[in-house]
């Protein structure tokens, strides 16, 4: 393995996100990732921090860098990645956002169960708010948000047909992202400079790892390398 | 009074729009909504409306399983992929396109169920 390459992966979500596969507790992402030599793992369900006590555990098992974070629905239903070095920095902006979600129930017949989950895979309970709704942040009131709690915000997607800034938005609004994830790279949307990712979005355990990013130039799998890499550009995307 | 209502065949027999799946048995709407919001359909929808939208995407056809929603319009000529056919014939939600943008389909829509 080349030691300045650090393989990133900030997208992706657990049995606890309504389209997140049932398998995919913190535990077997975890597992799969440290697999597949990733060094530096986010997890990001949708609207909620509810797995991430898991997921760091799992993370230190592994000796995997953990990135606590969420994806965060906004009021124009743009899917954006929000991003922590700690997890009570995370846990506390989730609960920011998820108060922020609408009184609608989840039928999980139709979107699936919304499990929380110890790191040993014992279920805890459930979410019963629908995770799938927005919350009632805009993304322009979303990116300062984040970046001023010393978080990391990256608008997922952006050249998906739904959930993304441009599908949302008509174009992608001149802000100062810490970074913008694509599907497919090189990006034909303006970015304005800023540092383009790929993310797995992974939902189940077959899909880890299929879009990570790499750091280069560096030598610690840390937040502070992610942090600095992101701003300065040193990534390289080598998936599809 | 009787309640208006719009036979689910009309929708392809009287405006043409094209029937990309249809549950076997016939259905019948009472009004319809039009918005690009699936977080605005979810909260604000009907049941058994009509969905005129460009979300063509299979989380639509789930939050029209949430709302009650019998059909979905796919307006603006947007081509429905495949996994949005699965879901839709997985809960049984009609599935139309048309050229005509969420306007002109809306007021074609309501003038159908006014004539009905």
């Amino acid at each position: 393995m080349n030691e300045n390459l650090i393989c990133t992966d900030l997208h992706n979500h657990s049995c606890l996100s309504p389209c997140g596969s049932l398998e995919m507790s913190p535990a077997v992402l975890v597992q799969g990732a440290a697999a597949r030599g990733i060094d530096i793992l986010a997890l990001t369900d949708h609207n909620s921090t509810r797995n991430l006590p898991a997921f760091a555990v799992c993370c230190s098992r592994a000796g995997i860098t953990p990135v606590f974070g969420l994806e965060v629905n906004t009021v124009e239903e743009v899917h954006v990645l929000c991003l922590f070095s700690e997890l009570e920095q995370a846990e506390h902006f989730g609960s920011i956002i998820e108060s922020s979600l609408p009184d609608i129930a989840n039928v999980p017949d139709i979107f699936g169960d919304q499990v929380i989950v110890d790191p040993d895979e014992q279920v805890l309970g459930f979410v019963d708010i629908s995770l799938f709704s927005s919350s009632s942040i805009s993304f322009f009131d979303l990116i300062p948000l984040v970046l001023n709690k010393g978080g990391l915000v990256i608008p997922a997607h952006i050249d998906r047909p739904g959930n993304g800034a441009v599908s949302q938005l008509g174009f992608l609004p001149d802000l100062p992202y810490s970074a913008v994830e694509l599907l497919s790279l090189p990006p034909t949307e303006k970015t304005y400079g800023s540092t383009v990712i790929s993310g797995s979005d992974a939902h189940d355990p077959s899909s880890i790892g299929r879009r990570s990013f790499f750091i280069t130039g560096h030598k610690e799998p840390t937040f502070e390398t992610l942090f600095v890499a992101l701003r300065e550009g040193q990534v390289f995307c080598s998936s599809r | 009074m009787r309640e208006k209502f719009l036979k689910g065949s009309s929708i392809h027999n009287h405006l043409g729009y094209t029937e990309i799946y249809l549950p076997e048995k016939d259905f019948s709407v009472t009004s319809g909504f039009t918005s690009d919001l699936l977080s605005d359909v979810m909260a604000n929808a009907e049941e058994d409306s009509v969905l005129m939208t460009i979300q063509a995407h299979r989380n639509s056809v789930a939050v029209a399983a949430l709302a009650g929603i019998r059909a979905i319009i796919i307006c603006s000529g947007r081509k429905v992929p495949a996994d949005m056919l699965t879901a839709a014939e997985e809960h049984a939600i009609a599935l139309y396109t048309t050229e005509d943008n969420q306007f002109t389909a809306s007021w074609k829509i309501a003038d159908l169920l006014e004539k009905s």
